[in-house]
């Protein structure tokens, strides 16, 4: 087929982005040239259908290489009033993927005066994320509920998408499906399926280095979101035995220097008119 | 794969994604549905298939508003060898497209990974498909009837489930008809017995 | 030369690693007559936790403990080395060998691995033949300091600021330099420099052993930390 008339089938814009910039940080980092290390969240975050609607968990711990950089992050992200959405990998690329598609999705609802499908939602992730061809390390659990009932889709950074009863995705979805494949059944009621997933999400924390601290959960229904934040807390710190407050004092001077200001007279003050 | 039969085409896959050695996802769908009785067969990888599937889809859809009447399975077997073949340094995307359309009746062609197209009889693709040219080739027989030809494909796909640790799951078909298509599924303990010594 | 080397090594890459990291922390405080011994029992690898109890601490003598991290396997192979020597010594000499003895054997053991180190960062702690609490720690090819506190592992970058500052006094005006800690002191700052490193290392945690070696003996004490 000449490629003229493809165009005008696909359109005229030779389309893509450029990924030398990509390609320039893999050759540097190659010859011992050293990236800024983001914050991964190592991360577990799980989803399931139940007899009205998606539960959604996700554990609450961020980490920058072995170091915990956030101990009680939220990882569970708002994407319309009927959809939210679990995010593991790079930080910063789960939070402005499902911000943007947000945004599109809050446009698209004003534009057409409909709620938003979980479908729209998928669709627009996945586009987003292929066209990055998975430099955008976002590894997504999308749930919701809409017109059409309740869906749950995983999407990876290469932007495919799986559609499923139950989901894990992160470095503890090994640990948690665990869970799910012997304990998941159709049609659950609401608190077994709650308690299901919270059991899932604290089989990442406890087994999975990179996942800890908190049970994040989310219930969406037909008509009602209940975002229950720290729905769990098994890992609470134990108290400090000793105190480490420093008497007054401690803190080296190195330098000392006064400033006199000129105290502000009444004269000097601004006439009010 | 894929496979003509006198009255339409019977496509088949097993259902088993793979991320590395974790199975992401046991009972895949990997038929696509392009059009009413066009189907895609999708191999490699899961997102860069899914992307040309739906952008297929979207072309099929808008030629049969257009030009009001079903399109060919050509017309999208050329399509999705024209994005592979111009992508073809960008893409891991083997796929299979059967069908039935009303010009060209029953057809299947197959788009392995340099973007090249082919019709032919039947189509195999996909890692376990090294592990059944041999029985494909031995046991298929032109103008098969509808239930012959579903019993080839089961087989043939069990078998490469059964070698190829990369497939396995659940078996999944579409006989597609001029103007029916009917979804089968075989469960992974009622699937056809084969030798397992 | 060297190219080729490095392409030979760039081909068996990623094949065979001959080590591993499986996290965790040891600490060891000296006091003047007593010395705490510290680790937790957490051995992973990767992202993964092989056991939540595996025990780093090692007695050689009833005065003498040896805490690793690093290679576990190879702090094992190292712990049972000096205690075979340790035990020749007794056999020989019939008089347990002293803390400064086992110090110097432990650099000579790690030392005749030169080219293939233990890949171990050992901490040789207790009393010397003085009564006198000691802490003595190591690189990998056996360079040793006597020093007064150490931390080794996975957290150390976390702890060791604070032990500085906390038993060694730095960065700290008006003070008394000369004060030491009492036992229940450097007891509580092993157990809170613990917790602390346990809440932000994903390497430390499930349990912590605590050993206090003192003129009465060797006490051992089990806390449970975080398992997440």
């Amino acid at each position: 087929m000449d490629k003229n008339i493809l165009k005008e089938i696909v359109g005229e814009h030779e389309g893509g982005f450029s990924f030398a910039n990509a390609k320039r940080n893999e050759y540097l980092t190659q010859n011992g040239g050293v990236m800024p290390n983001a914050t991964k969240t190592g991360t577990t975050i799980v989803g399931l259908i139940y007899k009205d609607g998606v539960v959604l968990g996700a554990d609450t711990r961020a980490t920058a290489g072995t170091i915990v950089a956030d101990k009680n992050c939220a990882k569970i992200h708002y994407i319309t009033p009927n959809i939210y959405c679990c995010g593991a990998g790079t930080a910063a690329d789960t939070e402005f993927t499902t911000n943007i598609v947000s945004s599109q999705l809050a446009l698209h609802s004003m534009n057409s005066g409909r709620q938003a499908h979980v479908s729209t939602a998928m669709t627009l992730l996945k586009q987003y994320l292929f066209r990055y061809q998975g430099h955008v390390s976002a590894a997504l659990v999308l749930g919701g509920v809409d017109i059409n009932g309740p869906h749950l889709y995983t999407v990876y950074p290469h932007g495919s998408t799986d559609k499923l009863p139950f989901v894990t995705m992160g470095s503890g979805s090994l640990a948690a499906m665990a869970i799910f494949e012997s304990r998941f059944k159709p049609n659950m009621e609401r608190d077994e399926a709650v308690e299901l997933v919270k059991d899932a999400i604290e089989s990442g924390i406890f087994n999975d280095l990179g996942s800890g601290s908190n049970v994040d959960v989310c219930v969406i229904t037909k008509d009602k979101v209940d975002y229950l934040r720290n729905y769990a807390k098994p890992n609470e710190r134990v108290p400090k035995l000793k105190s480490y407050k420093f008497a007054r004092g401690t803190t080296a001077i190195i330098s000392e220097t006064v400033r006199k200001f000129n105290s502000v007279k009444d004269e000097d003050a601004m006439e009010v008119v | 794969m894929a496979v003509q039969f006198d009255g339409g085409v019977v496509v088949g896959a097993d259902s088993r994604t793979t991320t590395g050695s974790y199975i992401a996802n046991r009972v895949t769908d990997k038929l696509t549905q392009i059009h009413d009785t066009i189907f895609c067969c999708r191999s490699g990888s899961a997102a860069d298939t899914q992307a040309l599937a739906d952008i297929v889809q979207y072309h099929m859809q808008l030629y049969a508003v257009q030009h009001d009447e079903q399109p060919p399975v050509k017309v999208a077997a050329s399509l999705f060898q024209e994005l592979c073949y111009s992508n073809k340094d960008a893409l891991m995307a083997g796929i299979i497209v059967a069908g039935v359309d009303p010009v060209y009746g029953p057809s299947v062609y197959n788009i392995p990974l340099g973007g090249s197209l082919h019709r032919e009889e039947f189509a195999i693709g996909g890692s376990g498909s090294a592990y059944i040219y041999g029985y494909c080739d031995d046991y298929f027989k032109p103008n098969m009837n509808r239930s012959e030809c579903v019993d080839f494909v089961k087989n043939a796909v069990s078998l490469a489930m059964l070698r190829d640790g990369s497939s396995g799951g659940v078996i999944r078909l579409a006989v597609i008809t001029p103007d029916s298509v009917e979804r089968i599924f075989v469960p992974g303990n009622e699937l056809p017995k084969h030798y397992e010594g | 030369m060297s190219t080729e080397i490095q392409n030979a090594a760039k081909s068996h890459a990623g094949r065979w690693e001959p080590y591993v990291d499986n996290g965790g922390t040891s600490l060891a405080i000296a006091g003047p007559d007593f010395c705490i011994i510290a680790s937790d029992t957490r051995q992973s690898e990767g992202y993964s936790i092989n056991t939540r109890y595996d025990s780093k601490v090692h007695q050689i003598t009833d005065k003498v403990l040896f805490a690793t991290s690093g290679y576990s396997a190879d702090g094992k192979k190292l712990a049972e080395n000096i205690k075979i020597q340790a035990e020749k010594y007794l056999d020989k000499n019939d008089k347990i060998i002293q803390a400064p003895s086992i110090a110097q054997m432990t650099s000579i053991i790690m030392y005749q691995k030169r080219f293939f180190p233990y890949y171990v960062f050992p901490i040789l702690a207790g009393l010397d033949g003085e009564g006198k609490g000691c802490v003595f720690s190591y690189d990998p090819v056996g360079n040793m300091e006597r020093v007064g506190f150490q931390v080794y592992g996975s957290a150390s970058a976390l702890i060791q600021p604070f032990l500085d500052n906390q038993v060694g006094l730095k960065h700290q005006e008006n003070v008394d330099k000369n004060r030491t800690l009492s036992k229940q002191e450097a007891f509580d700052l092993a157990i809170d420099s613990f917790t602390s490193a346990t809440e932000r290392d994903i390497y430390t945690g499930d349990y912590l052993e605590i050993y206090t070696v003192d003129s009465t003996g060797i006490h051992k004490e089990v806390r449970t930390l975080k398992f997440d």
